[in-house]
């Protein structure tokens, strides 16, 4: 059951969380959770997660995140991350996490796009 | 120099009243030295245009020195100054007045690009001169004029002091100054193309500047919404592995964000060190040109450069 902190929306074949709350180690647990419920539930393609509300970013959370991405990759989803503010992207560089792997977008429009694009290629596979 | 305002030297050189009697203490200037000073009011009263006379004439004999006071209504001011100056010495206010006082004289000095030398060399006629007048003051009385003396030379070092750590402090602060402007020269992100950015880096980079250059590329990327950032390191004269390590955060932090760096400039020694280093930027897409950078970022973008007129010639296509 969705733990509720963190609306999971879904917008045709893609699913939008958006992150406007801080990230405790708990909360992103519970977030990781609901999100790979929702895909189960929900069969969508495509995830979008928007952090361009967080203003800092600790470890946990950056491999919590690129974990989640990870497992729904496993389940079929393809993961966008989009808004991350210049000072998070230069604090995680920093402390060498790189968070290889994940597909990151300037912002949501253009998440959506490069979902869509995603999208496309696989039906065309 | 330029205009406006001057910068508080009195809050640079952290001279409170504790500075201040600390540096009464060094220059074991007591409570008698400064009555002293007020007793030799008279003295000074009747002596002050000959010791000026007197300073300037050495000033004068000398085209250095001279090339200060170019006419005569110049001269004729910082005669009157030099006057108001030397009764100040006896004026029997010693505070953080008189302080702000000495320091603006210093700035002055500073200011009009009076060099140590000259203003050390003049002090030392000073006190020659105020040693003579005290002599004829006390009628060939030593003990006494020596006592003077001592005293006088006192506030004078004290004042010295003041005016060398306001010309210390203003060449630091200048020098402050043009660190910030090359700081900010050093970093010019330049828009392309829509949604390109270029940065070329020019000189060396050490940590500081790799920092700023990190802040300033994600910034910008995230302001002007760019998708490709071209860094242009043909102006970097030595790429280390320090230097390469820099360059592959910034590219990793530019890819968080949603955009992709293109680096250029890359010569035949660089590659070459880059290699024998064994650096791997096989993560970033590398180009030898500028140019070719650009054709890179466009076809991110999805654009490319065509001639205007097809010829017959293959064009750039492979």
């Amino acid at each position: 059951m969705p733990s509720g902190s963190i609306p999971i929306l879904k917008i045709g074949p893609t699913l939008l969380a958006s992150i406007q709350i801080d990230l405790h180690d708990t909360v992103v647990d519970a977030f990781q959770n609901d999100i790979l419920l929702e895909i189960e539930k929900s069969g969508s393609r495509g995830l979008i997660i928007d952090i361009s509300a967080l203003e800092s970013v600790d470890s946990y959370v950056a491999r919590a995140l690129a974990n989640t991405a990870k497992m729904a990759k496993l389940m079929g989803t393809e993961t966008v991350i989009v808004g991350m503010r210049p000072a998070v992207a230069a604090t995680l560089v920093r402390m060498g996490y790189y968070m290889s792997g994940v597909r990151t977008a300037l912002s949501l429009q253009e998440g959506l796009e490069l979902q869509a694009e995603l999208l496309k290629a696989a039906e065309s596979e | 120099m330029e205009l406006g305002i001057q910068p508080d030297y009195m809050k640079i050189l952290k001279l409170d009243e504790d500075e201040v009697k600390r540096r009464f203490d060094f220059f074991e200037l007591t409570a008698d030295d400064f009555s002293r000073l007020t007793q030799l009011k008279s003295f000074a009263d009747s002596c002050t245009h000959e010791i000026t006379e007197g300073l300037y004439e050495l000033i004068m004999a000398h085209p250095e020195s001279r090339a200060f006071f170019p006419d005569g209504a110049t001269l004729s001011r910082v005669k009157r100054m030099q006057n108001a100056y030397f009764l100040h010495l006896f004026s029997g206010t010693y505070d953080l007045n008189y302080v702000r006082d000495r320091l603006r004289v210093g700035a002055a000095h500073e200011r009009i690009g009076m060099p140590p030398k000259l203003y050390l060399g003049a002090y030392r006629r000073y006190l020659a001169l105020i040693h003579e007048r005290l002599l004829v003051h006390f009628k060939g009385s030593e003990a006494e004029a020596s006592k003077a003396l001592a005293t006088i030379r006192k506030i004078i070092f004290f004042d010295m002091a003041l005016a060398f750590d306001t010309y210390i402090a203003a060449y630091l602060e200048t020098m402050t100054r043009h660190q910030a402007a090359i700081r900010e020269l050093s970093t010019p992100v330049i828009k392309v193309y829509d949604r390109i950015l270029l940065l070329p880096i020019v000189g060396t980079v050490d940590t500081q500047r790799a920092n700023q250059i990190m802040e300033t590329v994600l910034v910008q990327v995230v302001e002007q919404q760019a998708r490709v950032i071209i860094i242009d390191i043909a102006g970097v004269p030595v790429v280390d592995t320090k230097v390469a390590d820099h360059i592959l955060q910034t590219t990793a932090a530019v890819q968080l964000l949603g955009a992709q760096t293109v680096l250029t400039g890359i010569s035949a020694s660089v590659a070459r060190t880059v290699i024998q280093l064994g650096v791997e930027l096989t993560r970033v897409e590398t180009r030898a040109k500028l140019s070719e950078g650009i054709e890179v970022a466009l076809s991110i973008v999805g654009k490319k450069i065509a001639s205007k007129k097809p010829k017959k010639e293959s064009d750039d296509e492979d």
